[in-house]
Order: C-alpha cells, then sequence, then structure tokens
C-alpha cells in the first residue's frame, strides 16, 4: 500500500481486526458465557497490539504530523457522538422495558446480556471513529 | 475547501523537489504535502513557515488568504 501512510495503514488494521473480531462477538451473542465475552474483548486488544506491531516493524517512514493529529481528533470527536447517542438509546430502551414490566433484573443472565450491550456500544462507537478517519484520510482530510 | 491557497507544487517543481523529498524538510508526510497542493489542507502557521523556509520563498509568496466567494 505505497500511497498510504503509516496511521492509515495502522486504521485499515484496526478496522478489518475490529470487524473479525466483533463479528465472532455477534455469533456468540446471547448463546455464549460470561469467559467467552471477556476472551473476546481480550482477543481484540491482543489482536490489535500484535497487527499494530507488524504494521510498525514493515513501515520505515513512521512519521505523524499536525494532519494526523487532526484527522485522530475528528475521529474520536465522532465516537464519542456515537457512544452517547447509543448510551442515550439504551437507557431510554432499559427505561421502556422497565416500564412495561419486560426487565427481569432476577434473570442469571442478565449481567451478561448488560455487559453484551455495553461492548457492543464500545465497539461500534469504535469502528464508527475508525471509518470517520479513514474517510477524512481518504478526502484528504 | 479552505479560504487559504498556495503555490506548493508549482514552487516545488521549480527547484526540482519531490512531495517526498519536502516532506522530509518539512517534518509532515508525503500525504500531507498531497493534501496541502491540492488546497484540501490548510497547515498550521508553523507547517506554513516551515513550507516556505524550505522553497527558499516568503511566506506570503507561498501562501495567501482568499476569503470565501472571492475566487
Amino acid at each position: 500500500m505505497p500511497s498510504l501512510s503509516y496511521r492509515e495503514k495502522t486504521l485499515y488494521a484496526s478496522l478489518l481486526a475490529e470487524l473479525l473480531l466483533y463479528g465472532t462477538f455477534l455469533v456468540l451473542h446471547g448463546q455464549g458465557t460470561l469467559n467467552q465475552v471477556a476472551g473476546i474483548i481480550a482477543a481484540i486488544i491482543l489482536a490489535q497490539v500484535a497487527v499494530q506491531g507488524v504494521i510498525a516493524a514493515l513501515t520505515r517512514n513512521r512519521t505523524t504530523d499536525e494532519r494526523d493529529k487532526l484527522i485522530e481528533l475528528r475521529g474520536y470527536r465522532t465516537g464519542y457522538v456515537t457512544l452517547a447517542f447509543l448510551m442515550v438509546l439504551g437507557l431510554g430502551m432499559l427505561w421502556f422495558h422497565a416500564a412495561i414490566g419486560h426487565l427481569n433484573l432476577d434473570s442469571r443472565r442478565i449481567g451478561l446480556h448488560f455487559l453484551n450491550v455495553f461492548f457492543g456500544m464500545l465497539v461500534i462507537s469504535d469502528i464508527t471513529k475508525t471509518i470517520a478517519q479513514i474517510v477524512s484520510y481518504r478526502r484528504a482530510l | 475547501m479552505p479560504s487559504i491557497r498556495n503555490q506548493i507544487k508549482e514552487l516545488r517543481a521549480a527547484r526540482n523537489l519531490t512531495q517526498q523529498e519536502l516532506a522530509d524538510q518539512v517534518g509532515v508526510t508525503r500525504q500531507t504535502v498531497i493534501a496541502m497542493e491540492l488546497d484540501k489542507y490548510s497547515p498550521s502557521l508553523e507547517t506554513a513557515f516551515k513550507v516556505a523556509r524550505a522553497l527558499g520563498v516568503p511566506l506570503e509568496q507561498c501562501f495567501q488568504y482568499e476569503p470565501r466567494g472571492k475566487r
């Protein structure tokens, strides 16, 4: 990928890792145990570290500049707005289900369910952040 | 589109500098030089001064401010 900067390469790698592992997470959603979900979270972190390490080793020019920082900030802003929106949506749904009596807090799987939902929110906002950064790079900013 | 335009491409070509060579002198990525040449990115004042210095011209010869709607 000769026309991509170091930051762009890491972004594409991050997106790929997020999509692959979140796909696995979605398959396990609802049928996985707490340990499996925790394993996926750990796998995402380890895969990210490994991929970033490989890219750093293969890229000679690892210069980052003010434009990279600006694009990174834009990405974080997009990710934050997405996370805030999902949190409000999630809280609204929680309130709605509680109001109509569908929320069973005594269920044994309620902890796993909440973990899935909050982890999903984090991953979606992270993917949104990464995509926003890639779009900014492709538009030149 | 930023309201700051520049002559980086013309000045660079006149000095037989590649985008990578200019980027190395200024301390930015080649992609940032490309973005500046396409008028898609307005650099910080510090980077603008570095670019002008690398090209050996005064800042105002390299960058021009054109308020929106006056092009």
